[in-house]
């Protein structure tokens, strides 16, 4: 009974102490590296932060539905404008975190793959897999890229989407497609088990750049702010820069604007 | 509103696709597991009913380690002949047919069971080899639970999600019933999903009216 009692004192001390986390919604993308920032940022001192991922339009549709996040971080503009038009978003405190680049990778495996964006209408390739570009923003500057190099005609009924980017790299590593369009540091991840062919050309696509922005309803307004500032900080820049992101700013820089 | 006869078109066909590959592999395995006791009987009764109440991620997962292009299986068709269930509608086709098995099997089973075996004796002493007394006694004294049965098992393949969005996955322009329901849900526009969801809870109201009555038929 005592051993219970303990036990239950100690959980409920511990939630306790736990009681100054918050609880951070990143586009998917971000998995391992904001592992790494919320490890520093904690051995730092500060407060503990909870991750959760998925696409950028699958964490608006939650923060829309109340879902307890402080801070949402979206791996394209267009999520975080529509949170600041459902009003839901405190517009003041929005910063641009890292940016990245659109790459076509193929199964490691296979010897005839694609070696470009162009080889994708090669009737060879049966299955292209990108995210679902409603709410996946890879999928919706991939949909960019391919408009931009008129490939969607010929990729028409060989497109396989996928909820997130990171389930678009999980059917290339499975080979259930022919190539796929992910994220540059998505490709890293997964190491020898993809192969990289190609870089989207920055200007057939909108800049890709992360956002974060505290959600308006969170009660932890400063704790948020305050790993909003550790984001932006040098120490993160290093972390971001370290896993393969490009800085903060570098994707909207006029050399790399994109065609209307 | 999304177009609806597209997703039901495809959700039909599959469906009527996984119950006549169902009733292929449910009918015989039930008429054999009546009547014959074997060593591992119990284990392929087991095998044959479980997906009844295995998450049908499950069944997915297993269909993806097995026959998927890097699968225990699959690598090797892979390799052969180029192809995979994965987005396939043959993969769709499994995936509801492993789901819904169970529910024609069963009553298919306890239909065979409740055959007069006098019955099917006879038909053995007037000269009838197995497959005859199958077709001609036990089939017919047996169909009404089948035909439950196979209500049942339709029904079941017509809804089934879980096995299927993982095998077929999330196709433009190529999504099952409930596969576009989910596309609505993900897409935050579940708003657009009234059509599809008035017609599946129609199409299996009207399933299990039948199923229900076929019930009260075979009592």
């Amino acid at each position: 009974m005592y051993i219970l009692r303990g036990f239950i004192l100690s959980v409920f001390l511990a939630t306790c102490a736990h009681a100054e986390s918050i609880t951070v919604a990143a586009a998917i993308s971000l998995k391992e590296v904001m592992t790494d920032v919320a490890k520093e940022y904690k051995a730092s001192g500060a407060d503990d932060v909870e991750l959760t991922f998925g696409s950028s339009g699958q964490l608006l549709s939650q923060i829309k539905n109340v879902a307890p996040i402080d801070l949402f971080i979206s791996a394209a503009r267009q999520q975080v404008t529509e949170l600041k038009k459902a009003g839901l978003a405190d517009e003041a405190s929005e910063r641009v975190v890292a940016g990245n680049r659109l790459v076509l990778i193929v199964p490691a495996d296979v010897k005839d793959a694609p070696k470009s964006f162009e080889d994708l209408a090669d009737a060879r390739v049966k299955r292209v897999a990108v995210g679902e570009p409603k709410t996946v923003p890879a999928g919706q500057y991939a949909m960019q890229v391919l408009e931009a190099m008129r490939l969607t005609g010929a990729l028409d009924g060989r497109i396989v989407h996928g909820s997130n980017v990171r389930q678009v790299l999980d059917y290339v590593i499975r080979g259930e497609v022919d190539a796929g369009i992910v994220y540059a540091t998505d490709a890293a991840s997964a190491g020898e088990k993809v192969k990289l062919v190609a870089t989207a050309d920055a200007k057939t696509h909108e800049p890709i750049e992360y956002p974060a922005i505290i959600v308006k309803a969170s009660k932890k307004h400063d704790a948020a702010q305050k790993f909003l500032d550790f984001l932006t900080s040098e120490k993160a820049a290093q972390i971001f820069a370290g896993a393969g992101f490009t800085p903060a700013g570098a994707a909207s820089s006029p050399t790399t604007a994109p065609a209307p | 509103m999304s177009d609806l006869w597209p997703p039901l078109w495809l959700s039909l066909r599959i469906a009527t696709a996984a119950t006549v590959l169902v009733a292929l592999v449910a009918i015989p395995l039930a008429f054999v597991m009546a009547r014959r006791a074997f060593t591992g009987k119990s284990i392929l009764e087991a095998l044959l009913t479980v997906p009844l109440v295995l998450p049908p991620t499950v069944v997915g997962y297993f269909i993806i380690v097995t026959l998927g292009a890097r699968g225990w299986i699959g690598q090797w068709i892979h390799r052969l002949f180029d192809y995979s269930v994965m987005f396939r509608i043959e993969g769709a086709i499994l995936a509801a047919a492993v789901v819904a098995l169970p529910l024609l099997y069963m009553p298919a089973k306890a239909a065979f069971a409740s055959v007069d075996r006098e019955l099917q004796d006879i038909a053995t002493l007037l000269g009838a080899n197995r497959f005859q007394m199958f077709w001609h006694v036990s089939l017919p004294l047996a169909r009404r639970g089948i035909a439950s049965g196979l209500v049942l098992a339709f029904a079941r393949a017509l809804g089934e999600f879980g096995a299927t969005v993982m095998v077929f996955g999330w196709q433009p322009r190529r999504l099952t019933l409930p596969i576009s329901i989910y596309a609505d849900y993900e897409r935050g526009e579940l708003g657009n999903a009234g059509l599809a969801v008035i017609a599946l809870t129609a199409v299996s109201l009207g399933l299990i009216l039948l199923y229900n009555r076929s019930l009260a038929r075979a009592t």
